[in-house]
């Protein structure tokens, strides 16, 4: 395996663009990559894009596709990932494996997306073979409720209070009204956020991160490359995809099996831990952590199943301003899902914007100070899970 | 007059005595239990997928519980005007963790750790007055609704 390099990041802002198309906001994220990068679009030799349930792609997720005939159909591979909202972390991990394994020098990764309005239907599968139909149908519990599921138990498990997860809230919008990119700027007070609306007790609207639009991309190449182009290059350290273990315990269909240790996202937990055995880096070394926050709740969770904290610590490190940008155990200096909003497929490519700015020192008023490595992190229906890690 | 009662989706769970049980499979070899049906086992370090059907429940223990404080998109049924239910996942005794909506009068008062049967009761109404059906959880714990 070949070191690959982060050349080049570029994003489009990420809110509503009701009069731009999904590849209209994919050509500013990739032409700003680009240009990010010093190389022209015909010095790319192939195209991993995240693939879109909801947006362009011909209506196939061929969302690569609509990006080459825009930049210029110079003929080069194009590879459409689907993986959910992991789809963004997928199609990083195909552009890395490409050039990893020598079968390119130089890869755009790319992933754009525009939402519909309001709470989106899990699979939209109208079938009685489908375990989210059943769950939708039988029950009627969406994403939201999945979470608010899995909050309320760690609130039984650890007393984690209603002050705690409205704190998570706060620190997110603290540190991401810093970002021109992110949709959601204001700030919060701890009372603005427990006087917002209940979603699925015990989150309210402003602990779940709406759906926005947005893309973002990314080039990437060898080392060789690297050293040709530019005197500070990031490193990808680890790159990893996984999907979920039978045995996680999380109820993610009808039913499962009843654990015999605590329930978790094994997906995440996987990928995570590949990538970190790849880089070389324990848990506890990493200096910043982009994680897929659809909901405050992650913020507390993720961090102990991936080692990072012991079970049960993730309130205190909060309460004493460890996972603010200038604290030990930084989490997303960006202002995150919450702050940006899910433009589902894009996530994972803006999380690499994101690394490569704040290793690069280039990140400003939310810049972790001396950032030397940091890790990635998305998880999608199917129980795809993605993680990656960057060093200077 | 009695109301007409349809399942949500057939085949899915039965009712007797006023508790109800889930229509499932076992692996004899492994012991892994489903919920709805499986045709193959799909426990990885089971060496021969031997399903049978099974059934499931009553009794169980709330593993954790929430409400569903806004109307959910499609295909999930409701009445209008829309009114929160609770929903949860219980740890059945014969060993499967399931999702079911709360059959309580208060979505708020469940309490995680409260032992549950499942009952069958309607989630939503169709214009002529048929209910529409499906598993419940009823809180069977001393002082619950």
């Amino acid at each position: 395996m070949r070191d690959v390099a982060v050349l080049g990041v570029g994003m489009h802002a990420w809110g509503k663009f009701p009069d731009k198309s999904v590849t209209e906001l994919c050509r500013d994220a990739v032409s700003a990559a680009l240009a990010d990068a010093g190389v022209a679009w015909r010095d790319v030799e192939a195209v991993a894009a995240a693939s879109s349930r909801f947006s362009g792609g011909k209506g196939w997720g061929l969302n690569g596709n609509d990006v080459v005939e825009d930049m210029g159909s110079t003929g080069i591979p194009v590879y459409n990932m689907s993986a959910g909202c992991a789809a963004g972390g997928n199609a990083f991990n195909v552009g890395y494996a490409l050039v990893a394994g020598g079968m390119h020098d130089m890869v755009v990764v790319v992933g754009g997306e525009k939402m519909p309005k309001g709470f989106i239907q899990t699979s939209g599968v109208e079938e009685e073979t489908d375990p989210e139909f059943l769950r939708q149908r039988c029950v009627g519990m969406p994403g939201p409720a999945f979470w608010a599921l899995l909050c309320r138990q760690r609130m039984a498990e650890f007393g984690t209070t209603e002050e705690q997860l409205a704190k998570i809230a706060v620190k997110a919008h603290e540190v991401g009204t810093h970002n021109e990119y992110a949709r959601f700027r204001q700030l919060f007070t701890v009372e603005d956020v427990l006087g917002s609306a209940l979603v699925s007790d015990p989150l309210r609207l402003y602990e779940i991160c709406p759906v926005s639009d947005g893309a973002a991309a990314a080039v990437i190449c060898s080392a060789e490359k690297a050293r040709q182009l530019t005197t500070h290059p990031v490193w990808v350290a680890g790159s990893a995809v996984a999907t979920a273990r039978f045995d996680d315990g999380l109820p993610r269909g009808l039913a499962g099996t009843v654990p015999t240790g605590r329930a978790h996202h094994s997906e995440a937990a996987l990928a995570v831990g590949k990538a970190l055995d790849q880089a070389g880096v324990a848990p506890e070394d990493l200096d910043l952590v982009e994680l897929q926050d659809n909901t405050v709740y992650y913020e507390l969770a993720f961090p102990e199943d991936w080692g990072m904290c012991k079970p049960g610590e993730a309130e205190h490190l909060l309460e004493a301003g460890e996972t603010l940008p200038t604290g030990r155990m930084p989490i997303n200096p960006s202002g995150g899902f919450l702050c940006f909003g899910e433009a589902t497929t894009a996530m994972g490519v803006f999380q690499v914007c994101e690394l490569t700015w704040q290793l690069r020192g280039a990140a400003g008023p939310r810049q972790v100070p001396d950032a030397q490595v940091g890790l990635a992190q998305t998880l999608g229906l199917g129980g795809n899970g993605t993680a990656l890690v960057l060093k200077r | 007059m009695t109301t007409e009662r349809v399942p949500a989706v057939a085949d899915l769970f039965s009712e007797a005595g006023g508790v109800a049980h889930l229509h499932g499979s076992r692996c004899a070899t492994c012991a892994t239990p489903y919920f709805p049906r499986s045709g193959l086992c799909h426990n990885p370090d089971c060496s021969e997928s031997a399903m049978e059907d099974a059934e499931f429940g009553p009794a169980g223990t709330l593993w954790s519980t929430s409400v569903q404080n806004y109307p959910p998109p499609p295909p999930a049924r409701y009445d209008e005007p829309y009114e929160p239910y609770a929903v949860g996942v219980v740890d059945l005794d014969d060993g499967l963790r399931v999702v079911g909506r709360m059959a309580v009068a208060d979505p708020t008062a469940v309490r995680i750790g409260t032992r549950v049967q499942i009952v069958v009761g309607p989630i939503a109404h169709e214009e002529d007055g048929t209910e529409l059906v499906s598993w419940m959880f009823r809180p069977t714990d001393e002082g619950a609704d």
